[in-house]
């Protein structure tokens, strides 16, 4: 028994990890400009080639695959989080509102700095970001302690959601023509434009932010019983409920900063993981989360800028064409139990 | 004055700041078994919760020997201390052992991997209760009873030294009922278990209590001994059962007389 779900779980791990060297490799390799893999071989491996080429495959994909994987997995955990935090499958960064409410606060700060020409720093995206994130959590914390129905807490975070939206689309209608184009992109959700700075800081908020959570696998679990249980193993559950609301707050944040917001990764992947498991346990399902999120990431980007060449597709209507029956399968499943 | 293992003080009980139950004085032994006795609604539960630091205490003080339970940091308290409550431990995609094992967690270390130790320990418990079969087994698939004892074998393996436990048999039929007396019997006897819970069940409180506490709205009718505490009107009284609603049944008469007697 104990065994066969040891197993069970390597061979899961070694799934996603295969399945996210593929796609990293794809993303790399296929793009608008045909280059043939035995260029790519040959610059990667540090010999004599084009200088387009090498700018391409250094300077643009790179950064960007790199960019996705991380973001990708960052997203999924986040809505693992919540979906532990709110004991709530469909909860999510997207759908209650915190990708939102981080959008318009990035909007907001992008306007205000434009408008004094000061260039706009990674550190500053994130901040607001997390400024933004938090204030819909703060809104969505307040209503859960009034609303006890699952499904009504979405709908509230929906709406959230709504009005960050609507405050979003009056800051960009307002804003100089040449900040638009840039708003509007980035408002829509694209990986596009990743440079190796924003790699950088993206690397080291997430991961360190990731090694957080995994080091909170324990009480996490205990929270999963439920708060009594956790409550009389000994778990400080105001604390843990604190630790969970900033990270995840975090790695939403992280996410629309530099990607903008993503819908339907965060509820997803996280079922599509547990179904492969069979475990809810947070030491398996973190790693397994934060893999599974970057492959399904990876292969919507791959998608998003393949599939209508040399047009780019926004990576939600990619996510959402995946992660949404996904969703309705687990509403769908929910009720019949 | 007398030393006790576990004690109140003034305690008061109640949510929101508002007292239900004033005054409980509560003094037990270390082995002693209480039970807590009382209609719907008495507050057994709130009680039950405030002792367990489920529910802030909104007066008086809880003690385990000469501490203060307050006063105890959670994770030394979690060795000391399990509970069992009405409200069903969430086990989505855990396996009977799984949620045994849960038991263990004040043990193990940072990331909670089980032991050679932990194993054992929560098989043997197990196996004490007899679920040994149930072990791989989804805890969402199994019926009421099955999990009150899977949630027994979970209190039980946090290996504390008082049990706290919520109408611990209402989904027991009458075997598993005495069966689990017997495991408090035993535990009591091997290691000295304490044991706080509440039952509806008053003629399996009167054989297995020291101790039985007697609630009735908002205060404590009667404390002591289970000798002490039924005597022969007792129950009518506790209940407010008055011989005319029963439309004078000489055979419902002739129970209700049975249980005082017991």
């Amino acid at each position: 028994m104990r065994e066969n779900r040891k197993y069970r779980y390597i061979a899961v791990f070694m799934l996603l990890g295969i399945g996210m060297g593929f796609f990293f490799a794809l993303n790399v390799c296929i793009g608008s400009a045909g280059i043939a893999l035995s260029d790519i071989g040959r610059t990667l491996a540090g010999q004599e080639s084009s200088e387009t080429v090498k700018r391409i495959l250094w300077d643009i994909r790179m950064p960007r695959a790199l960019a996705v994987l991380i973001l990708g997995g960052a997203l999924a955990l986040a809505g693992y989080l919540l979906q532990t935090f709110f004991n709530n499958p469909i909860a999510g960064p997207f759908v209650l509102g915190i990708s939102s409410g981080a959008k318009m606060a990035v909007a907001l700060m992008m306007v205000f700095m434009m408008g004094r020409l000061v260039k706009v720093t990674s550190a500053a995206m994130i901040l607001s970001a997390f400024a933004g994130a938090m204030l819909s959590m703060g809104f969505v914390l307040l209503l859960s302690h009034r609303i006890n129905s699952m499904s009504m807490l979405v709908v509230s975070g929906v709406m959230i959601g709504y009005i960050c939206s609507a405050v979003t689309e009056l800051v960009v209608t307002f804003a100089e023509d040449a900040d638009i184009v840039n708003l509007h992109n980035w408002s829509r959700g694209s990986f596009s434009g990743m440079t190796w700075e924003n790699v950088r800081v993206i690397a080291v908020v997430v991961l360190a932010t990731v090694i957080a959570v995994f080091l909170l696998s324990k009480p996490l679990g205990a929270y999963q019983l439920g708060d009594a249980y956790a409550r009389n193993v000994g778990v400080n559950l105001r604390l843990l409920r604190v630790f969970i609301v900033i990270f995840s707050s975090i790695l939403s944040a992280c996410i629309v900063a530099f990607a903008g917001p993503i819908s339907f990764v965060g509820i997803a992947v996280p079922h599509l993981v547990r179904r492969l498991m069979g475990t809810t346990e947070p030491i398996w399902m973190i790693p397994a989360c934060f893999l599974g999120g970057s492959v399904f990431c990876l292969f919507c980007d791959l998608l998003a800028r393949t599939m209508l060449a040399p047009t780019e597709l926004s990576i939600s209507t990619v996510t959402a064409i995946f992660g949404a029956p996904v969703v309705l399968w687990v509403i769908v499943k929910r009720k019949r139990t | 004055m007398k030393r006790y293992y576990f004690s109140t003080k003034n305690m008061c009980v109640g949510y929101d700041r508002r007292p239900l139950i004033k005054d409980i004085e509560i003094t037990l032994q270390k082995g002693e078994i209480l039970s807590l006795i009382g209609p719907n609604g008495a507050g057994k539960s709130t009680v039950i919760k405030s002792i367990a630091g489920q529910l802030k205490l909104l007066g008086g003080t809880v003690c385990l020997g000469e501490e203060n339970l307050l006063a105890m940091k959670a994770s030394d308290l979690a060795k000391k201390m399990s509970v069992l409550f009405t409200e069903k431990i969430r086990a989505e995609l855990k396996t009977c052992r799984d949620v045994v094992a849960t038991g263990r967690y004040p043990y193990t270390g940072w990331f909670g991997v089980l032991s050679e130790e932990d194993e054992r320990i929560v098989d043997e418990v197990m196996g004490l209760i007899h679920i040994t079969e149930l072990s791989g087994q989804d805890f969402d698939k199994i019926s009421d009873g099955q999990k009150q004892r899977v949630m027994l074998a979970r209190a039980i393996c946090q290996e504390p030294e008082i049990l706290i436990l919520d109408e611990p048999t209402s989904y027991l039929d009458i075997k598993y009922k005495l069966e689990f007396l017997s495991i408090l019997q035993e535990m009591r006897i091997k290691k000295g278990l304490t044991v706080i819970m509440s039952l509806h069940e008053l003629e399996l409180a009167k054989i297995v209590s020291d101790k039985i506490l007697c609630l009735k709205g908002e205060y404590v009718l009667r404390y002591g001994t289970p000798d002490e505490v039924f005597t022969s009107d007792f129950i009518e009284g506790l209940f407010d059962i008055r011989e005319e609603d029963l439309n004078a049944d000489e055979k419902l008469l002739a129970y209700i007389r049975q249980v005082g007697k017991l």
